[in-house]
């Protein structure tokens, strides 16, 4: 009973090694699926969320907070499907937004970039140098969205548990130590891991409901169903926040007891 | 049988799983040892080899003297490395074992804040010089490596897997290294150990010659030796006869082809006399 996230580049066989783990575990495999539900809850184009985990914000969406909006609604759509416990995710960023659970193991496949490209060309039936730039264009939009959303580059391998170069290793052999690392009992849930999973889900619900409020630039955590809105704005604002944070304990099941506390940095493992 | 190379961000903790994964296996242990030889042999002190293996380059430094003494090092490596079923570790293996299907590379490394929580105990200082000294550590690391192989050596591409201690431990770290081992494509084959043999030969010729050449970079293939060398126009036909003739007469070198890469720099330098 674990969760595992697996970051990867694109051409990476990322895809092919999680859906094997997936089937040798008998557990959900999701990726794309977190966009659509978080679509369909929140009422915005899939076309926008994929954008919103995919391009490196610009300038202007730095004043506008767009991205980070919907960034909001995926995390809260990711943790809610993890919350069930038994899930491979593949896709960007599972392991920061799915951070502070202890039951999540983190994987990384790499793969080296002529092998990508090879991929790439005979798939897309695009030219050696097409494919190559395409990539490193990716690459590099992948590389910039982390740094600018979470200020840690995706490469470093201190941010994973694991990560498998495919190459000499197959995505089979991949699938083998991933199946093995997820059996330890380090990764298996306890009570204690499951209570900080849900309380996550809280919290992200908590945040992507105050930011569809149009509430931005507040971070939010949960333990045991209480819940602490963060924000770094003195007084004057605070008592409009307080009036739309309110509501919510009625409207979001789970809330023992909400509070705002103004004027804070936030703390590492808010949401 | 392969050979497995291990690398870590804390020296104790990655030379005690290599260790572990030596003893399990019931393969030789090539560490930091080796420098002893090489000091006895070369004539060199034992500690400014492991200075070269460790330190990043420091302003005043002199950049020669460490690539030799790094030479030293790899040419003897290699050489280690020739006989199958060794785990070498501590001797930056990882940076210039490169391309060859049956060596195994594994890198180790511990969360941020657990490395942190290490230094700080083990040096007997507060955690957030801890944190100021990891981060000092892994910058050093990267740049030593980018100086002495324009690699850089907490890249993850450069290793057939990466673990992290931050949820593994050490028991089964060495577990996983010991399974990796059992796979068809880490099994030595003619054309692997011809490619080591390949590498150890020009690691023997690039030594042999970086005396007279410091610049030299060699390339071998079964015998046959490439050599390029910087060289001014004028020097050019001396400078290659003299690589022909010092590098022909060392043992496993059949056939030596030399390459000339002009040397811009000095010829500006002669023609402003």
């Amino acid at each position: 009973m674990a969760i595992i996230t697996i970051s990867r580049g694109s051409y990476s066989k990322g895809r092919e090694v999680a859906e094997k783990v997936g089937s040798r575990l008998g557990y959900a495999v999701v990726s794309r699926d977190v966009l659509l539900g978080a679509s369909e809850q929140f009422h915005i184009p899939e076309v926008k969320l994929v954008r919103a985990i995919h391009d490196a914000p610009s300038i202007l969406d730095r004043f506008s907070h767009g991205r980070y909006c919907y960034l909001a609604y995926i995390q809260s759509a990711l943790a809610e499907r993890a919350v069930n416990d038994n899930l491979v995710y593949h896709g960007l960023a599972g392991h920061l937004l799915l951070k502070g659970v202890p039951h999540v193991l983190k994987v990384r496949i790499i793969a080296d970039l002529e092998a990508r490209v090879a991929a790439e060309m005979k798939r897309e039936g695009l030219s050696q140098g097409q494919a190559r730039e395409l990539l490193l264009r990716d690459d590099a939009e992948r590389r910039k969205w982390t740094q600018n959303l979470y200020g840690v580059d995706p490469w470093d391998a201190s941010l994973y548990d694991l990560v498998i170069h495919i190459n000499q290793l197959t995505v089979d052999d991949a699938v083998d130590f991933i199946v093995q690392a997820a059996s330890r009992e380090c990764f298996q849930s306890t009570p204690e891991s499951q209570q900080k999973m849900e309380d996550l889900a809280l919290a992200c619900r908590v945040k992507a409901a105050l930011v569809k409020d149009d509430c931005v630039d507040v971070a939010v955590t949960s333990q045991f169903g209480n819940v602490m809105v963060y924000t770094k704005q003195g007084d004057r604002r605070s008592h409009r926040l307080e009036d739309r944070v309110k509501p919510l304990v009625k409207r979001i099941p789970g809330i023992n007891h909400l509070e705002v506390r103004t004027g804070q940095p936030f703390p590492p493992e808010a949401c | 049988m392969p050979v497995i190379i291990v690398s870590a961000d804390d020296f104790q903790q990655g030379r005690e799983i290599a260790h572990r994964v030596a003893g399990v296996l019931g393969y030789r242990f090539l560490g930091r040892d080796l420098l002893a030889r090489v000091a006895q042999e070369k004539q060199v002190s034992q500690q400014d080899l492991a200075r070269a293996l460790d330190e990043p380059p420091g302003l005043l430094s002199r950049r020669s003297r460490r690539q030799r003494l790094l030479s030293e090092i790899e040419a003897a490596c290699l050489e280690q490395l020739l006989e199958d079923n060794v785990v070498a570790y501590g001797l930056a293996a990882h940076l210039y074992v490169r391309g060859v299907s049956h060596v195994l590379k594994v890198r180790i490394i511990n969360e941020p804040e657990q490395r942190a929580n290490i230094l700080a105990q083990t040096g007997n200082i507060p955690l957030e010089r801890a944190r100021k000294l990891a981060q000092r550590q892994t910058g050093g690391e990267r740049r030593w490596s980018q100086d002495a192989y324009q690699l850089d050596q907490t890249d993850p591409s450069l290793y057939d897997m990466v673990l992290s201690l931050g949820t593994l431990e050490q028991d089964k770290a060495v577990e996983i290294i010991c399974d990796m081992v059992g796979y068809r494509k880490f099994q030595p084959m003619t054309y692997s150990r011809k490619c080591l043999r390949d590498k150890a030969l020009a690691a023997q010729v690039r030594l042999a010659l970086m005396e007279r050449f410091p610049d030299i970079r060699v390339e071998a293939n079964d015998g046959t030796v490439v050599a390029y060398i910087q060289s001014l126009k004028k020097d050019q036909r001396k400078k290659q006869e003299q690589v022909r003739q010092m590098a022909g007469e060392l043992p496993g070198v059949r056939h030596v082809e030399v390459h000339v890469i002009r040397d811009y720099f000095g010829q500006a330098a002669q023609s402003s006399r």
